[in-house]
């Protein structure tokens, strides 16, 4: 067969036509969606982080104003430390308990372990307002079911202590609700890491004569290393995003003991109305965000 | 802790009963918070004040129909289930369609608008909050379940199209080329083919979007404020903060419902929606 140039040169083209209607049909959608729902409002954000755009009136440009203004505000300092407490509480005591209990649960491969990995994940799927309202419940100050049964148990302490309304007590026990309902989800997800480590390389260390210690950190440990860091990096940005749990419980908590970058962007932008506040809190919580994703994946080496 | 020595075997031995039992502690820590509502939900309020701990005399389910009739808690789980079928409805094929396109007809344009998509996954929705509230006054659908639903399925749009490009790129290329000498179409091919071969994605997709919508709190909370629009989450939130223990077994029983849905569904698909966990873990970057 011959082949005339004009004729694969108009066949090639119809083909391509063809498909490249079909390429920008198929992403169209998509892209629409996120250019109008995502990415215009990140500009957006940013422009307003620099006015004073409230819910009454004109909106002009201040500059930075705004981050001057939240910088020595108290509340939302102390909303950036609580970012940060939260995501060194979080690294140091459910990342390694989640660990543990998914070496445990793959170590042993029965149905009964199955069976608690389901139950386990059963605290993530829960929606946050309900774990809140089963907290508020269980740990509310004078009714709560806690309180009740320490009294009928005569347990005068236990009833005195005050879970939520105590600025000293709210953050942790805030941070043990959070590791209830979420933990779960370590716990499948580093059992699923440590599944994919291939086996040869653990029968090779059993053969070497390791003992159990040394399996784990010597051998298990870096070859999840890369999921760790995922995980642990999960955890850093939720942190700072953290809004549901400290509101629906504590309400930013006694004062402003449990309040949170994301509760003080709520309370400026739709409580004080204060836009263009709002927005500067919410460049910081990307800022940060954006920031420890750079760090974590600069940094090579990381143990747990 | 001692451990087994060896790597899973040794099934009686002592330390292994020993971790066994531990497990199945933190075990029952999951469980008795979520079995105290069942406790409470069952009685009245009188048999409440006088004996919480009891097991419920007989099943009452008074408090239920309370829950139903003036929490009207039927209208926030029929809200919920529009915003999730409405979410999954937008959210699903839109990632499906651009994870293909960005699998299988790649250009130079394309691959930047992929990243681009990308990364719309890194983006926390609280910074976007105050213009999305803005953009949905201006197209009045402030206070509309549509306007809930919109965002929604826009921030599940990234990491549904990465999954599926993925998946799709597992997926030899001869397959399209072989459609296509068989004379099938772009679109053809990729519904009664390609489709169906994702058919795990979308199972997966399906399910964990639904969860998501299901669960969201922030997104409903900032934009309906009608109480008849109400979700779920919304439902339960209005119930919280009113002091008085006198109130606890309505309150469960209003839990109880609220949570049915989820439960059901885990418990059928508990497989398909742990697997969705380790799918974060398996995008490598």
């Amino acid at each position: 067969m011959t082949y005339k140039p004009a004729v694969i040169f108009i066949e090639k083209h119809k083909k391509n036509a063809g498909d490249h209607v079909f390429r920008i049909m198929m992403i169209l959608p998509a892209l629409l969606m996120l250019a109008v729902f995502m990415f215009y409002p990140i500009f957006e954000t940013f422009r307003l982080s620099l006015t004073n755009s409230s819910a009454l009136g004109v909106s002009s440009y201040i500059g930075m104003k705004n981050y001057v203004y939240l910088l020595r505000n108290a509340d939302f300092l102390a909303g950036l430390f609580h970012a940060f407490q939260w995501a060194f509480l979080k690294r140091r005591y459910p990342g390694p308990l989640a660990f543990f209990i998914a070496f445990a649960c793959v170590t042993f491969k029965n149905p009964l372990v199955r069976w608690l990995r389901s139950v386990y994940y059963l605290g993530n799927v829960i929606p946050v307002a309900i774990v809140c309202m089963i907290a508020l419940f269980i740990l509310g100050p004078n009714s709560g079911a806690l309180v009740t049964l320490a009294n009928t148990l005569g347990w005068k302490w236990l009833a005195g202590i005050d879970f939520i309304g105590n600025a000293r007590n709210a953050f942790p026990t805030l941070f043990a609700v959070a590791t209830w309902a979420y933990i779960g989800f370590g716990i499948v997800y580093f059992m699923s890491c440590i599944d994919q480590i291939p086996a040869e390389i653990i029968e090779a260390a059993m053969i070497d004569g390791t003992n159990k210690w040394q399996l784990i950190f010597h051998v298990i440990l870096p070859q999840a290393g890369y999921a760790i860091r995922i995980q642990a990096l999960l955890a850093v940005v939720g942190s700072i995003r953290l809004f549901d749990l400290p509101w629906l419980i504590t309400v930013g908590g006694p004062g402003n003991s449990t309040t949170t970058l994301g509760i003080e962007l709520y309370k400026q932008g739709f409580i004080n109305w204060q836009y263009g506040r709002g927005a500067a809190i919410g460049v910081i919580i990307f800022l940060l965000s954006l920031g420890f994703t750079v760090l974590q994946f600069s940094v090579k080496t990381e143990d747990d | 802790m001692k451990k087994s020595e060896g790597f899973q075997n040794e099934k009686f031995t002592f330390p292994a009963v020993l971790i066994h039992l531990f497990l199945l502690l933190v075990a029952l820590l999951f469980i008795i918070p979520l079995v105290l509502p069942f406790l409470f939900a069952f009685k009245t309020r009188l048999e409440f004040a006088y004996h919480p701990w009891a097991l419920p005399e007989k099943i009452n389910l008074d408090n239920f129909v309370w829950a139903w009739k003036s929490v009207k808690i039927g209208k926030a789980l029929t809200n919920s289930l529009i915003v999730c079928f409405g979410t999954i409805a937008l959210t699903v094929p839109f990632s499906a369609m651009a994870g293909y396109a960005f699998s299988k007809f790649r250009t130079k344009v394309t691959d930047y608008l992929f990243y681009l998509v990308m990364s719309g996954f890194f983006i926390p929705v609280q910074m976007v909050l105050i213009p999305l509230v803005r953009i949905n006054t201006t197209l009045k659908l402030i206070n509309t379940l549509p306007g809930l639903i919109l965002p929604l399925a826009a921030f599940g749009i990234p990491f549904w199209t990465m999954i599926f490009r993925a998946f799709f790129n597992k997926i030899p290329d001869d397959f399209v080329e072989a459609a296509k000498i068989d004379g099938s179409g772009n679109w053809r091919t990729f519904t009664l083919i390609m489709l169906p071969l994702a058919q795990p994605v979308l199972v997966m997709s399906t399910l964990l979007t639904f969860f998501g919508a299901w669960s969201d709190f922030l997104l409903s909370f900032i934009f309906i404020n009608d109480p008849n629009l109400f979700t779920v989450q919304l439902k339960v939130q209005s119930l919280m903060g009113t002091t008085g223990n006198n109130y606890f077994p309505q309150y469960a029983a209003a839990l109880l419902i609220s949570i049915a849905p989820t439960v059901i569904l885990y418990m059928l698909f508990h497989k398909h929606i742990m697997k969705g966990a380790m799918l974060g873990g398996a995008l490598k970057g």
